[in-house]
């Protein structure tokens, strides 16, 4: 694994002073698989620097902030589940529940005696409540964000805000993490309104299930903190996933299709579940789909660098952003790297099959493995996706930009349209050559 | 990765018969009403209708469509109920009810805790996205919370209500919780 050359060179000649510093304090550096490894301190992250606060202050030019704050979707379910793409704001359930009230933590608190009860009850929950996945993790200074709280289109105030992430963790030891996976067919047409459908609608009921988790915990007379902590953090402590070439948390029953919403941080007694290995790691070193797929080469065909003190895949997020007004008119949530990853399955015996044959391959044995199956995923799912979707009156084998009505059945007068012949394969713009322009291969 | 109990559809079994807490999540009132998320999405005010109409089609492949996109948001079994314009009681003359049906292991009436509530809080997501969109669609839908969902479920043809006001119904049984009633002017066809 190659590390930068300025972390080389600190290695070569010893450990640093303020390394030495951090690995002696009370919070041992967190284990957290073979896809992601913390190797020097982490300066924690100030929430006010990441993509969407910085859009929002229009500091990634005015194209990216027109499209963040003055776009209206041409397409109603968009309008309905998309972030900041609505009409009317009230359609939109993210912002009615994030701007709710905050409600008061019960007083008479439920007694834990076993934490191993009580997380199996936790999870029990989440799950009735329509989570697919759910998992605890042991929360560490190096997982939470600077300073304030960060929920989208809301707020997260607490009492707690002036303090330390150190003094967080001391007195919330615990991340639950729950979350939603969004639908395998309709994600077929990724770059479509069909995909945003399937990846919009399943947030909103993730942000949903979150709330009322939330509000249970204080049910039960706990404290639980939102926009606290770093989801892909805590997502890999937690085992919900490995952290892929991609930038995604890849899970063992959905591949990249699930959502990392913000975790809860909770005083709420628990066990803490342990980092997976299926064999992302071994994976992402071979396959390079989806640096091979992604619009704006945004994805690097590298290996792992060191950033901010974490040995990982890092993306160029700018560029994956900057993409989204160019292609507003078709579709909001490109999604490509996360369809074309070959983890990305229907939840199957036959994927249980492959993913339990590298977790228990041995390690020098698995490039092999690997090779193998990218071969069965190229020759049967293709090596870029291109089927053609169906769902309502959308249709991913309609052009972009034109009308056409493909409803079998269907004897409305549509004004303007003409029946279009569209072959059975499906449109996804922009296609690659046309989007060369962001970074150059 | 996550321990969650299983069984057969065939077994009678308790799955949560070994939780301390289930009957704590199931049964207790929330101290505080601001913790539920149900009374937050019923309170919520109803947006604009679209300024545009969107291009529709025949009412037949209408009403299919907000039958997949209801089940889509997660609804068992949805249904078009006709409302009579005349009526007193519809004074703003929708002709159309839509109604969610979601499966209620817990009867929901008698179960006020936040665990009880589950298939109240799914009925109001589906209800609350689905009327959204119906009015992104560019026609107005309400969201109807006073309503006897039930009645206009029967009318629905889901099942029959029996001598206690209960639904009964061949798929469910009466472990079925009927979501408010959407009333639309969206062009539809009713059941049955």
């Amino acid at each position: 694994m190659a590390l930068t050359s300025e972390q080389t060179a600190s290695q070569a000649n010893g450990r640093s002073a303020a390394h030495d510093a951090y690995a002696d304090t009370e919070f041992p550096t967190p284990y957290l698989g073979r896809s992601v490894r913390i190797v020097d301190k982490v300066v924690n992250v100030d929430m006010q620097q990441s993509p969407h606060p910085k859009n929002q202050r229009g500091e990634l030019g005015k194209p990216l902030f027109n499209w963040y704050h003055n776009t209206v979707s041409k397409d109603p379910l968009t309008r309905v589940s998309a972030p900041n793409h609505f009409a009317d704001r009230r359609h939109f359930l993210s912002t009615v529940i994030n701007q709710a009230a905050k409600g008061a933590i019960n007083s008479r608190q439920v007694e834990v005696r076993d934490p191993a009860v009580m997380t199996r009850h936790i999870k029990a929950v989440a799950h009735y409540m329509g989570a697919d996945v759910v998992a605890v993790a042991k929360a560490h200074p190096s997982f939470l964000y600077a300073g304030g709280r960060y929920v989208q289109d809301g707020s997260a105030q607490d009492d707690y805000e002036s303090k330390t992430p150190e003094a967080l963790v001391r007195q919330f030891p615990y991340i639950l993490v729950a979350t939603t996976a969004w639908d395998y067919d309709k994600l077929q047409a990724h770059r479509h309104f069909i995909g945003d459908a399937a990846y919009h609608v399943s947030q909103i009921k993730g942000n949903m299930i979150l709330k009322a988790l939330e509000g249970y915990i204080k049910e039960l007379g706990y404290t639980a903190l939102r926009g606290v902590a770093i989801p892909q953090a805590a997502g890999v402590a937690s085992g919900v996933g490995e952290l892929g070439r991609n930038g995604l948390l890849i899970n063992k029953h959905f591949g990249a299709r699930i959502h990392m919403p913000d975790p809860i941080m909770t005083d709420l007694p628990l066990v803490p579940d342990e980092p997976v290995d299926i064999g992302v790691d071994d994976f992402c070193k071979i396959c390079r789909k989806c640096a091979n797929t992604c619009p704006t080469n945004s994805i690097t065909f590298d290996d792992k660098v060191v950033h901010n003190g974490v040995e990982k895949y890092k993306i160029n997020w700018l560029t994956c952003y900057k993409l989204r007004p160019y292609v507003h008119d078709h579709w909001s949530s490109c999604l490509t790297c996360a369809a074309v990853c070959p983890y990305t399955k229907p939840n199957v015996w036959w994927r249980d099959l492959a993913v339990w044959a590298l977790h228990t391959c041995p390690y020098v044995a698995r490039p092999a493995l690997v090779h193998a199956l990218k071969w069965i995923d190229d020759r049967f799912w293709g090596v870029t996706r291109n089927s053609r979707v169906r769902w309502l009156d959308y249709d991913s084998g309609v052009k972009p930009g034109e009308h056409a009505c493909t409803v079998s059945g269907c004897t409305a007068s549509h004004s303007g349209q003409e029946q279009e012949v569209v072959g059975e394969f499906g449109f996804y713009a922009p296609l690659k050559e046309n989007t060369n322009r962001f970074v150059k291969r | 990765m996550s321990i969650v109990a299983r069984k057969w559809p065939w077994s009678k079994k308790d799955v949560h018969r070994d939780d301390p807490y289930w009957d704590f999540f199931i049964k207790t009132p929330p101290a505080d009403l601001t913790n539920t998320v149900t009374e937050l999405i019923r309170n919520a005010p109803a947006g604009n209708v679209f300024p545009t109409k969107t291009d529709i089609h025949t009412p037949e492949i209408m009403s299919q469509h907000v039958k997949d996109m209801a089940r889509y948001f997660g609804a068992e079994w949805t249904g078009i109920a006709k409302l009579e314009s005349h009526d007193d009681q519809h004074p703003d003359g929708y002709p159309f009810a839509v109604l969610c049906a979601v499966r209620a292991e817990y009867e929901p009436r008698v179960s006020p805790g936040i665990g009880g509530q589950v298939p109240v809080q799914n009925g109001l997501f589906i209800t609350f996205v689905l009327s959204a969109w119906i009015r992104e669609l560019g026609f107005r839908a309400r969201v109807e919370s006073q309503w006897e969902a039930k009645t206009l479920a029967a009318q629905a043809g889901l099942g029959r209500l029996d001598a206690e006001g209960r639904l009964v119904t061949p798929q469910f049984g009466t472990k079925v919780y009927i979501a408010d009633a959407i009333c639309t002017d969206l062009p539809l066809i009713a059941n049955g």
